[in-house]
C-alpha cells in the first residue's frame, strides 16, 4: 500500500513514508467509507447553526435584530460565518471533501464496472454446503444432462453462466452497481447544475405599485443578486406592467383575516416591440417570460400623497409604498422624502391603518382589506441628507439632521389634508393604491438539477431494489449410477433479506427439474455470513472466490489489505 | 502494485469536481444593491465611482432614444446628432445623482456652446418631484421622462446602465464612447468629454 | 367554499374513536405477550433458543450473528412459508383492532378533507393525523408481509400517545388554505413525506427494540442477567429486527428523497428559488444526510448492527424536529403550522 523508505541501518523503528506514500494513503482516507460516515456527519452538524441563527440570506433583519439583542455574542457568530453558514468557507469545505470523496470513490468504480460489463461469474467453490444457503439432493440423470438443464434453467432467468467440469456458476444483479453509481454520479451532477445556476444565473426582485411597469434591466431592480458571469447586458429585456391587484381574505369565522386568494392582473413583453401579452399572476402560478420566471411574493398597500411646499409648489404627487408591520392586518409604516421642497426640505413618516378601528385611544387595523383606510403623520424638515451622495433606504428616514414639526396627531381620511406650521406647506393623503413585490429568477441550471435529481432517485431506487446474487450446481456422479447434486448459492449485498426465498424456489425447481429424489435440506453448519464476515473471515481459497468480485488471478494479496479488499467490492453491500 | 493510476485519474477528477464547488460555493456574486451599506432598497444605486472609455474603433452605436420630457414635450436624440450628448440617468430620490447634479449643470451650461448637448432620463420619478429636482439644482437641460425603464431597455444591447446615476457620453457620430458609473465629479466629466471631443474621428 | 361543517364533526368523533380502537389494540396485544403461549412463533423462538448456544459458542464480541440467514426455509424475517396470519386469540383481536381503527383513521382523514374541499394536510393537526394513520399502515403491512405482528403493542404506544396529544392540544378546526399552499403541489410534496414520515417511525420504533434486544442477547450471551429477556421470547431476535428495520429505512429513504425533490419543485414554483436554505428545508436536508449515514453505515465494516442502530435513531430525532420542531421553534417561509 505504500512506497516505504527502510530507515537505513535497520534501527527497527517503523519504516518511514514517502510524500508520494503520504498522498496515496491521504487520498485512500479519504475515498473510504469511513471518511464518508464522517463528513455526512459534519455536513449535517454544519447545517444546524443554518436553521437555528438567523441567515443574512434569508432575513436580514433578523440578523440586525441579532445583535441587537445579543450585542457581545452576536460579533463572534459573524466572525465564525454563523450568519451565513451556507456560504462560509467551512461549510464549502466539507461538501467539497464529501464530493471529492465520493468523486474519488466513485469514478473508478464506474471504470471497473464498465470494464467488467462482459465478466464472467466465478468458478464454483468445491464445497458448496458451506456456503450461507445450500441445498443438496440425489436425481437418476448424469451429471452432464443435470448441469446441461441447470444451465438452462438459470440462463432463462437470465443469469449471466459460466460452465466448468462438473459445475455451473451463475450470477444476476448487476443492475445494483449501476443503480448505485448513478446515484453518487448524478448528485455530482446536482452540484454541477447548482453551481452552472450560480454562475450563469441571477435573481432580483422588484417592488411594483398598481398602474406602474417596469424592465428587466438593473437600474430599475430593487435587488440585483448576479451570478459569477452575469452582466447587466445579459439579462433578457421584457417588461411588465402591473394593471390591478386583488386580495381576497376570510370575512368571517375561525379563520377571519387569513388570505384567500392573491391575484395581480398584468401585460408583459418578452422584448421591446413585441405584442403585449396578457397574465395574471398568482402565487403558485409564477409567469414564464423568455426563460426567466416571475413570482409573486408579497403585497401591501402604497397609500397616495400630494404634498405642496411652503412656495404653492407641488413638490410630490404618487403613491408611496408603505411596509406591512404586521403581516396579519397589514398595518404599513412608510415615509415620504420631499428633498426639494422650498423653503425647506420636508420629509414624512406614516402609518397606514387599512381597516381602522379605535381601540382605547390608538388606531388599529382590524382586517388586512382597505375597510376603512386611515393614515396618520408626523412631518419633519431640515437635511434629508440626500444631497451628500450617500445613499439611503427609499424606506426609512434618517432624522439626524431633521427637527420634528409640531402639529396635533390626526388619522387622514381619503381627501384630507395637514397644514404645516410655519408655512412650510400642506399634506393630503389623497387615496391609496396597492402593491406587490415580485422575484425575478433566471437559473439555467434548473432543468439540469431536476433530471439530476431524478437520475439520483432512479438509481437509489434501482440500486435498492436488485440485489446481486450467485448460485452454484455442482452434479458428481454417485456410486449407484444417479447423481448427487448440490446447489448453493450467496448474496453479495443481502442485509434486507430475500434471497433465501429465491435460493429456495431455484433449489425447488431444479429438483423438480431433474426429477430429484430427496426434498432440498438446508446446509449444516455454522453460518459465515456474520455482520463482518471480510473481518473474520476463515473460508478456504474457493469459497472466498466466490464471495470475491475479481477474477482469481488478482486474489493473490486478497487477505492482505482490508482497504483494498473494500475498494475491489464493487458494492461495500 | 497495478494500483498507480488509478488514484491520479481520481484526483483529477475530484479536481474538476472542487472546482465547479469552488465555483458553487462562491458565485452568488453578492447582493450589491441589497447588502452594500448605503443601499437605497430601491434600484441599483451605485456608490462607486467607474468610468470607462471606448476607442474609436469600439464604440457601439447609440439606440435611437426619444420621448417625453417631464415637461411633457417630445424629445428625440436624433436631433442632437452632430453634437456630443451626455447622457445621464438619474432620480430625484437618488442620493448620488443629487450630489453630481450641480456640477452636471454646470458643465451643461459650459459646454454648450461647444456643441456639447445633456439630456437627462429620469428613472422612477414623477414629473413634480422630478421638476422641483430640477428647480433645486438649477438644471437647464431637459429629461426625457423614463418611468418603465423603456429608455434604459433600449441601451440593453449596448451599454446598459447598470447602476444610478450612470452617464453615457454618445460622440458626434451617434456611437457611445464613454460610460460612467457612479457620482462623477466637475472635473473628471469634463476631463473625460474632452477625451471623447479629441478622439472622435 | 364554506366548511362543511357536518363532516368536519363526523371526522372529529371518527378520530376519537381511532385513538380508542387503538388504545384497545394495543392492550390486546400486550394481553397477547402476557397470556399467549408463543405458538405463532414457535418455530421462531426455537430457533432462536437454538441460536442462544450457538451465540454462546460465537463468543467474544458478539457481534449481531444473522443467524436465520443460515436457515433458509424457515427464517422469521418474514419468508417462511407458514401462515402469514397471526394465530392466539389475543393476537387475532389485537390485529383486527388494528386494522379497523386504520380503516376509520382513513375515513376520518377522508371525511376531514370532504368538509374543507382539499387534500386534509394542512397545518400541524391535520399533517400529524395523517401520518399516524401512515406509520399503524406500514405496521399492518409489515405485519402480513414479515409476520411482524410483535411489534403491534411497540408501534401502537407512541401512535396512541402521539394522536391523543395531536387532538387534544394541537387541535385546529377544518379551514381553507393561505394561497401559498393552494397548489396541486400539496398533494405529492405532503403526501410523500407523510408516507416517509410513517415508515421511518415504524423503523424507529423497530430499532430501538433492536437495540433493546440485541444488548439484552449480548448479555444473556455472557452469562449476565438481563432484565428485557422476558420480552426476547415474544420477538424473533435482535438479527431480525435489524433486518426490518433497515427494511423500513429501504422504503423510505427513496420515497424521504423524492419528497424533498417535490418539495423544492413546489418551492421554486411558489417563491422562485428550488432551495433557498429556509429551516425546514435545512432540517429535512439534515434529516436526508443522516439516514444516508445510516445507509452508509450499513456498508461500513464495524459500523453495522449498534453503530448504525443509533445513526437511525439520530435521523429520527431530526426528523421529528424537522416535523414538528421546526414549526414550532423556529419561524421561516414553512410557517403553516396555523398555530402563533
Amino acid at each position: 500500500m505504500t512506497s516505504q523508505a527502510t530507515a537505513p541501518g535497520g534501527t527497527g523503528r517503523a519504516t518511514r513514508l514517502g510524500i508520494s506514500g503520504w498522498l496515496r494513503w491521504s487520498w485512500r482516507q479519504l475515498t473510504s467509507m469511513r471518511t464518508a460516515l464522517i463528513l455526512l456527519f459534519l455536513l449535517a452538524l454544519a447545517s444546524v447553526p443554518g436553521s437555528v441563527l438567523p441567515q443574512e440570506g434569508i432575513d436580514p433583519a433578523a440578523v440586525t435584530q441579532y445583535y441587537q439583542s445579543h450585542p457581545a455574542l452576536a460579533p463572534i457568530l459573524n466572525r465564525l460565518s454563523l450568519f451565513s453558514v451556507f456560504a462560509a468557507p467551512w461549510f464549502a469545505a466539507i461538501y467539497l471533501l464529501l464530493f471529492a470523496s465520493l468523486a474519488g470513490c466513485v469514478l473508478p468504480r464506474t471504470v471497473r464496472l464498465v470494464g467488467s460489463a462482459r465478466q464472467r461469474p466465478p468458478r464454483a467453490p468445491s464445497n458448496l454446503a458451506r456456503l450461507p444457503a445450500a441445498a443438496s439432493y440425489s436425481t437418476d440423470q448424469g451429471p452432464a444432462g443435470v448441469l446441461e438443464s441447470a444451465a438452462g434453467l438459470l440462463g432463462r432467468r437470465r443469469f449471466r453462466l459460466r460452465t466448468g467440469e462438473g459445475w455451473v456458476s451463475a450470477e444476476k444483479g448487476y443492475l445494483r452497481e449501476v443503480g448505485n453509481l448513478l446515484f453518487h454520479i448524478a448528485l455530482l451532477a446536482l452540484l454541477f447544475s447548482v453551481s452552472l445556476g450560480g454562475i450563469f444565473g441571477y435573481k432580483a426582485n422588484r417592488l411594483l405599485v398598481v398602474g406602474q411597469g417596469f424592465a428587466n434591466t438593473p437600474t430599475a431592480l430593487d435587488v440585483f443578486r448576479p451570478g459569477r458571469l452575469v452582466g447587466p447586458g445579459n439579462l433578457q429585456p421584457f417588461s411588465i406592467n402591473l394593471l390591478n391587484f386583488h386580495a381576497q381574505y376570510v370575512t368571517s369565522g375561525p379563520e377571519l383575516d387569513q388570505p384567500l386568494a392573491y391575484n395581480a392582473g398584468l401585460t408583459y413583453q418578452t422584448q421591446p416591440g413585441a405584442p403585449l401579452r396578457h397574465y395574471v399572476l398568482r402565487v403558485n402560478h409564477p409567469l414564464v417570460v423568455d426563460g426567466v420566471s416571475v413570482y409573486l411574493i408579497g403585497h401591501g398597500y402604497a397609500p397616495i400623497f400630494k404634498v405642496t411646499d411652503g412656495t404653492g409648489k407641488v413638490r410630490w404627487d404618487g403613491p408611496v409604498p408603505f411596509i406591512p408591520v404586521d403581516q396579519t392586518t397589514l398595518t404599513s409604516e412608510g415615509v415620504i422624502k420631499v428633498p426639494d421642497a422650498q423653503p425647506s426640505q420636508l420629509g414624512f413618516a406614516g402609518v397606514f391603518v387599512p381597516s381602522a378601528v379605535d381601540v382605547g385611544g390608538t388606531l388599529e387595523s382590524a382586517f388586512p382589506a382597505a375597510l376603512n383606510p386611515r393614515v396618520s403623520l408626523v412631518g419633519f424638515t431640515g437635511n434629508l441628507g440626500l444631497n451628500s451622495g450617500q445613499a439611503q433606504s427609499v424606506y426609512q428616514l434618517d432624522t439626524s439632521g431633521l427637527r420634528q414639526l409640531k402639529m396635533t396627531p390626526r388619522a387622514l381620511t381619503a381627501g384630507q389634508s395637514l397644514k404645516l406650521p410655519n408655512g412650510l406647506g400642506t399634506v393630503t393623503y389623497v387615496g391609496y393604491q396597492q402593491w406587490v413585490s415580485l422575484a425575478i429568477t433566471y437559473d439555467p441550471g434548473q432543468l439540469p438539477a431536476l433530471i439530476s435529481g431524478f437520475t439520483a432517485l432512479a438509481g437509489l431506487i434501482l440500486s435498492f431494489l436488485v440485489r446481486r446474487r450467485r448460485v452454484f450446481v455442482r452434479a458428481v456422479a454417485a456410486a449407484d449410477g444417479g447423481t448427487l447434486v448440490t446447489v448453493g448459492g450467496l448474496a453479495r449485498s443481502d442485509a434486507a433479506g430475500g434471497f433465501e426465498t429465491e435460493f429456495a424456489e431455484l433449489a425447488e425447481l431444479l429438483r423438480a427439474q431433474h426429477g430429484g429424489t430427496a426434498a432440498a435440506t438446508p446446509a449444516a453448519g455454522p453460518t459465515h455470513q456474520s455482520a463482518d464476515a471480510e473481518d473474520k473471515s476463515t473460508e478456504n481459497k474457493s469459497t472466498e472466490n466466490a464471495l470475491a468480485d475479481v477474477p482469481e488471478a488478482e486474489t493473490a494479496g486478497a487477505g492482505a489489505d482490508r482497504h483494498e479488499a473494500a475498494l475491489t467490492r464493487p458494492d461495500g453491500e | 502494485m497495478s494500483r498507480m493510476p488509478v488514484p491520479i485519474r481520481s484526483a483529477l477528477a475530484a479536481a474538476v469536481v472542487a472546482l465547479a464547488a469552488v465555483a458553487a460555493a462562491g458565485c452568488d456574486g453578492g447582493n450589491i444593491a441589497g447588502d452594500n451599506p448605503g443601499s437605497s432598497g430601491q434600484s441599483f444605486v451605485g456608490h462607486s465611482y467607474e468610468s470607462t472609455f471606448y476607442g474609436v474603433g469600439q464604440r457601439p452605436d447609440a439606440p435611437a432614444v426619444s420621448g417625453t420630457t417631464i415637461s411633457g414635450q417630445r424629445l428625440s436624440l436624433s436631433a442632437y446628432r452632430g453634437d456630443t450628448v451626455v447622457l445621464n440617468f438619474w432620480g430625484s430620490w437618488c442620493a448620488p445623482c443629487r450630489a453630481e447634479a450641480p456640477a452636471l449643470a454646470e458643465l451643461a451650461r459650459k459646454l454648450g456652446p461647444e456643441h456639447v448637448r445633456f439630456v437627462g432620463v429620469d428613472i422612477r420619478d414623477q414629473p413634480d418631484s422630478a421638476q422641483a429636482f430640477m428647480q433645486a439644482f438649477n438644471v437647464d437641460y431637459p429629461s426625457l421622462n423614463d418611468p418603465a425603464d423603456q429608455i434604459a431597455l433600449e441601451f440593453h444591447s449596448t451599454v446598459p446602465p447598470a447602476a444610478i446615476p450612470t452617464t453615457l457620453i454618445i460622440d458626434r457620430k451617434g456611437r457611445i464612447a464613454a460610460r460612467v458609473f457612479g457620482a462623477s465629479s466637475y472635473a473628471d466629466l469634463q476631463a473625460l468629454i474632452s477625451k471623447v471631443i479629441g478622439q472622435t474621428a | 367554499m364554506p366548511i362543511n361543517t357536518a363532516a368536519a364533526d363526523t371526522s372529529n368523533g371518527l378520530l376519537l374513536s381511532t385513538v380508542i380502537i387503538y388504545a384497545i389494540a394495543m392492550l390486546c396485544y400486550a394481553c397477547d405477550f402476557a397470556f399467549a403461549k408463543h405458538r405463532v412463533l414457535a418455530g421462531v423462538s426455537e430457533q432462536a433458543a437454538v441460536a442462544a448456544p450457538e451465540l454462546v459458542a460465537a463468543g467474544a464480541g458478539g457481534r449481531s450473528v444473522s443467524v436465520s440467514e443460515s436457515r433458509p426455509a424457515a427464517v422469521a424475517g418474514g419468508d417462511t412459508p407458514t401462515s402469514r396470519w397471526p394465530s392466539g386469540f389475543w393476537l387475532r383481536l389485537a390485529f383486527l383492532l388494528t386494522c379497523v381503527g386504520v380503516l376509520v383513521h382513513v375515513v376520518a382523514i377522508f371525511t376531514r378533507g370532504i368538509s374543507e374541499h382539499r387534500v386534509p394536510w394542512g397545518n400541524m393537526y391535520e399533517f400529524i393525523v395523517a401520518f399516524t394513520c401512515m406509520t399503524v399502515l406500514v405496521l399492518v403491512a409489515a405485519s402480513i408481509r414479515y409476520r411482524a405482528y410483535y411489534m403491534g403493542v411497540f408501534v401502537l404506544v407512541p401512535v396512541v400517545f402521539g394522536l391523543g396529544i395531536d387532538l387534544t392540544v394541537l387541535y385546529t378546526p377544518a379551514g381553507s388554505l393561505v394561497p401559498a399552499l393552494q397548489s396541486y403541489w400539496i398533494a405529492i410534496h405532503v403526501t410523500a413525506m407523510i408516507v416517509a414520515i410513517g415508515l421511518f417511525i415504524f423503523g424507529a420504533v423497530v430499532t430501538t427494540l433492536y437495540l433493546v434486544a440485541d444488548r439484552s442477547e449480548r448479555r444473556i450471551a455472557a452469562g449476565l442477567p438481563s432484565g428485557a429477556a422476558g420480552i426476547l421470547r415474544h420477538i424473533p431476535g435482535a438479527a431480525v429486527l435489524d433486518r426490518l428495520s433497515y427494511r423500513s429505512v429501504l422504503f423510505g429513504f427513496p420515497v424521504w428523497t423524492f419528497g424533498v425533490m417535490a418539495g423544492a419543485i413546489w418551492a421554486d414554483h411558489a417563491w422562485g428559488r428550488y432551495w433557498g436554505w429556509d429551516p425546514k428545508e435545512t432540517w429535512s436536508f439534515i434529516t436526508w444526510v443522516v439516514y444516508a449515514m445510516f445507509l452508509h453505515a450499513r456498508a461500513t465494516a464495524g459500523w453495522r448492527g449498534r453503530r448504525a442502530a443509533w445513526i437511525n435513531l439520530v435521523g429520527f430525532a431530526c426528523l421529528m424536529f424537522n416535523v414538528i420542531g421546526v414549526n414550532l421553534f423556529i419561524t421561516g417561509l414553512h410557517s403553516y403550522a396555523g398555530m402563533s
